[in-house]
Parts: structure tokens; C-alpha cells; sequence
């Protein structure tokens, strides 16, 4: 895949890598994969088989049993710049009694704040009400987040990672509990937002007819539901 | 479980609770001539209560308002000093316990940060604050001063440990996110944790402040100020009467205190919205009270 691409180094670099919370139960295998900027790739496969799991592991939240993990040029455990890497977990990870501009502002302040400063830059503040307002969500700034609908809170947790300006971002099932509208406009926001400026976008998604249709390239990982060849969890990347 | 063995086992602590208070008692026909000398004491020395104690002292003079005069009572006045050392001690320990409390929570750090911060916390609540008082009284000698510094020190430890499980309890996902974010362990605590945990905190401060209330009202007992002092000084005169009527005053202002500390919790539970309280609802539980309300509408 390097040759393909050149000279441009690749956001993300896995070699050889087994992740899982403990050597005793491995849970896949990723032999190699690499992604480069502007590039989005689909993880699907069946569910509880590791997908969260190897996202976690990307984003340095759970160490990898063996083998390297590279992001945004750095090699785990190192962690990559502040602000580099964006991160929408299944679960949004969202402060339910604070606003969408608190909850945004956070990946804004990560993006565009020094990490000793203690006020936020006008940047970020521009960046946030930007984000908000590319989900459509301009008129609940103000709202706390329990306030709001599912989707509107996976819009939320979209805009926090768009604020943050990062070269990669990661989402899990981002797209889930959206209707049709809502969706195409977050899809496009995002999409936009990683053909703009050159980012990746890994995303995790169940639903496999959708991830052809968004991915650039689409990894399965298949624990032998899709396969019964295989012996071990492994992911294998598939056509579009 | 089983309902049988739910049965056996309850019953099995019970029996061992009586086995335990048996061995501690050598004489239960002590028992038998307790109430004949509450009567008698009641009788002869606590009812009727004696309410000088709201009338004004006869030294200093009194120069309000006729209408304000129980202003210069030693009730009132033992009364605002109370709730002054709860207050200022409530503030003072949320101040030091909320960054300790960071510290001590698992999740935010290791177990060579968190441990020393348990430690600490666990030190200044293993004393009951009447202790502290005592220890504050013969450091500093005898006043609220010694009140509010024995209060902050219980509060720190008390509130401390509510802090850092409501701190632990908080889920994984916005630490997730804010970790893969890059966000320091700083902003991570004011910008993730304490919004998170916020309507805990705040519940629990209000909560600690109705305590630390209930709590000055003993402490003076030991000279560090407040309304215990008044009592403390009537004990020992064997005025009883007066002494009930203090604690008929302590018991009207901690169900107020009650009253609007359920009021302003309210405001932060998860909808954020407020509900009135009912006097009935701070006597008896909220299931009953509702239906006795709805009786009353029928």
C-alpha cells in the first residue's frame, strides 16, 4: 500500500499486531494495514468479534498484546500530538449535565489551545460554533445534553471531533440511531471535512451495504462467520 | 438465592445480633424501671420547656427593634453561630476536599497518587469532629474559631470520600474520549469530571452542610462555639427545661434546613427540575405522603 501512495507517510501503520485485553484471550490478528490521508476505511465485521476493541487500541486507550501500532507517525505506547487524533466511541463519551458548547468546546480546546493555557483561543471558540452549526445543531447551543435525542447527541459528539481539526478521526457507529437526513448531512460534514484537509477517517460500522457505500476501503474482521477457513480472528480487507 | 435460604440467613444474623447485645448486657432488669424515670424526669425537670431562652440576655443591652429583640437572645445567637461554622467549615472542606478527592479517585489516577490521597482522607474522618474540636480547643483555645477548623478538617475527610466515589462511579466513555483527545489530566478535571459529576457534588456539599449544622450543634458542648455552648452551660446548672428548649429550636431549624436542603438538591437531580417539598414529605417517606395528599383531595 505504501508504494501506492509513494512518499506520504500513512496516518496509521499496523504491523503485525494482536490486540485484547489479555494475552491469554487475543481477540484479532491485524497483519498489516495502513491508512493515508483523505482516505476513509470501513471496519465491519460481526459483532463482539473486536472492532470497538482494535479502535480503542488505535487510539492508545488499550495497549496492543504485540506487534507496532503507529499513529500520526508516533509508536505505541508514545502517544500522538495533542489535538491529532479524534474520537467518537460508541458511547459518545458526552457531559450530560454540561451544554453542546461545553461538550464542543472540548475538541476545540484540544485542536486550538495550548495545553498550559488556561483560556480558551477566539480559534477554538470559532471552530466549535462552526462545527455545531455544520450538524445542524446551531439552536441547542446552549442545551445540556441530557436534554437531547439520541442522534442529536451523536451529532454532538460528531462536532466535538470536527472542532478539534484532528488528522484522523476514528468513529464508532457513528451513524447509528440517525434518520436518513440527519445521517447524509453528518456523512457529508465529515466527509467534506476529511477530503478538505487531507485527514483519515476510520469508522466502525455495523452495517455493511453502508460502509461500501462511504468507505474507500473496507476491512472485515471475520472470527470464522464469514470465512470457516479461517483459524484465528483475523482482519482481511475486502472490495468495495 | 432462594426465599427459604434468603430466610435462613437473615434469621441467622439476627440471632447472632442478639447472641452479641445478650453478652454485652449483665442485667436486663435494668430495663424494666427505665421508663418510670423518664416520666419522673420529664415530669420534674424537662416539660414544661423553659422559652426565656428566646427573650433577650439581660447584659449586653439590647438595642433593636422591640419586635427584633429574640435577636439578643442566647438561643438566636447561638443559633446564627451554628449555622456560621457550618457554613464557612462546609465551604472551606469542599475547597480542600474537591482536589484531594481528585487525586484519590482510581480512574483519574495511579494507586502512588491515589492511595497517599485516600490516606489523607481517611485520617481526618477517622476522628469524629467532636474530637477535633476538643484537639482545636486545646490548640487555640475555646470560641467558633476552634468550630469551623474542627468542622473543616471532618468535612474534608467526609466529603472527600462522597467526592472521589461520585468521581469513580463516572463512566468510561468521556474519559475515553478526552484521553484520545489529548486533553491534560487538568482540563480533563474541570472540563470533564467536575461538569460530569457536578450534580452529585453539589447535592453532597448541601447535604454536608445540613450535617455539619447537626454537628456544631455538639460541638459547642466541648467550648467551640455555637449553641452546644448555651446547652453545655445549662447541663451543668441542671436546667433541663431550658436545655429541652434548645433542642426544640435545634429540631425546628434542621427539618428548615432539611426542608430546604431537599429544595435545593432538587434543582440538581437528573431533570434539574425542582419540586416543591411538603412538610409531611420530610416526616414520612415521599410514597406516603402522596397518598395521604391525594386522601386529603378525595
Amino acid at each position: 500500500m505504501s508504494d501506492e501512495k509513494g512518499t506520504i507517510p500513512a496516518i496509521i501503520r499496523l504491523q503485525d499486531v494482536v490486540i485484547g485485553y489479555s494475552s491469554a484471550n487475543p481477540l484479532v490478528r491485524i497483519p498489516n494495514l495502513e491508512i493515508f490521508p483523505g482516505e476513509i476505511v470501513a471496519i465491519a465485521g460481526p459483532s463482539g468479534v473486536g472492532k470497538t476493541t482494535l479502535l480503542r487500541t488505535i487510539a492508545g486507550l488499550v495497549r496492543p498484546i504485540s506487534g507496532i501500532v503507529e499513529v500520526c507517525g508516533e509508536i505505541s505506547p508514545s502517544r500522538p500530538k495533542r489535538g491529532e487524533l479524534g474520537y467518537v466511541p460508541q458511547r459518545l463519551g458526552l457531559i450530560r449535565h454540561a451544554s453542546v458548547l461545553h461538550n464542543v468546546m472540548l475538541g476545540a480546546n484540544a485542536g486550538h489551545k495550548p495545553r498550559w493555557s488556561p483560556i480558551p483561543s477566539s480559534m477554538a471558540k470559532d471552530r466549535a460554533i462552526q462545527a455545531i452549526s455544520s450538524m445542524g445543531l446551531s439552536e441547542k447551543t446552549k442545551e445540556p445534553i441530557r436534554r437531547l435525542s439520541g442522534g442529536q447527541q451523536r451529532r454532538v459528539a460528531t462536532a466535538r471531533t470536527l472542532a478539534q481539526s484532528p488528522s484522523l478521526i476514528m468513529a464508532d457507529e457513528f451513524l447509528s440511531e440517525l434518520d436518513d437526513e440527519t445521517m447524509s448531512t453528518v456523512l457529508s460534514a465529515v466527509t467534506n471535512y476529511i477530503r478538505e484537509n487531507n485527514a483519515a477517517l476510520l469508522v466502525v460500522e455495523h452495517d455493511v451495504s453502508r460502509a461500501r457505500k462511504m468507505a474507500d476501503r473496507m476491512l472485515v474482521i471475520d472470527d470464522g462467520r464469514v470465512n470457516p477457513f479461517i483459524t484465528e480472528t483475523t482482519a482481511v480487507e475486502v472490495k468495495v | 438465592m432462594s426465599q427459604s435460604r434468603v430466610i435462613i440467613v437473615l434469621s441467622s444474623i439476627l440471632a447472632l445480633a442478639v447472641f452479641v447485645l445478650n453478652g454485652m448486657v449483665d442485667d436486663w432488669g435494668r430495663l424494666s424501671g427505665g421508663t418510670e424515670n423518664l416520666v419522673i424526669f420529664i415530669q420534674e425537670s424537662l416539660w414544661p420547656p423553659d422559652w426565656s431562652v428566646i427573650e433577650p440576655q439581660a447584659y449586653p443591652v439590647c438595642t433593636v427593634y422591640p419586635a427584633f429583640d429574640f435577636t439578643c437572645s442566647t438561643a438566636w445567637i447561638g443559633m446564627i453561630e451554628t449555622i456560621k461554622i457550618a457554613f464557612v467549615s462546609t465551604v472551606l472542606g469542599m475547597l480542600i476536599s474537591l482536589p484531594v478527592s481528585l487525586l484519590a479517585a482510581r480512574n483519574l489516577n495511579p494507586s502512588w497518587i491515589s492511595y497517599p490521597a485516600r490516606f489523607f482522607l481517611a485520617a481526618s474522618r477517622s476522628l469524629p469532629s467532636i474530637i477535633w474540636a476538643i484537639f482545636f480547643v486545646i490548640l487555640i483555645g475555646f470560641g467558633p474559631l476552634s468550630g469551623v477548623l474542627a468542622m473543616t478538617v471532618y468535612t474534608v475527610g467526609y466529603l472527600g470520600k462522597l467526592q472521589y466515589e461520585a468521581i469513580e462511579g463516572l463512566t468510561k466513555p468521556p474519559l475515553d474520549a478526552s484521553q484520545a483527545m489529548g486533553l491534560s489530566k487538568t482540563e480533563t478535571a474541570i472540563g470533564v469530571v467536575i461538569p460530569e459529576c457536578a450534580n452529585d457534588l453539589i447535592s453532597q456539599a448541601i447535604f454536608m452542610f445540613e450535617y455539619n449544622f447537626r454537628h456544631g450543634t455538639v460541638i459547642g458542648i466541648v467550648g467551640a462555639g455555637g449553641i452546644g455552648y448555651y446547652i453545655n452551660l445549662y447541663l451543668k446548672f441542671l436546667q433541663y427545661d431550658k436545655v429541652i428548649a434548645y433542642l426544640i429550636i435545634i429540631f425546628v431549624v434542621v427539618i428548615l434546613i432539611d426542608m430546604i436542603s431537599i429544595y435545593a438538591r432538587s434543582f440538581f437531580n437528573e431533570e434539574g427540575d425542582a419540586k416543591a417539598p411538603s412538610w409531611m414529605g420530610v416526616f414520612v417517606p415521599e410514597i406516603i405522603s402522596s397518598r395521604l395528599r391525594r386522601l386529603r383531595w378525595e
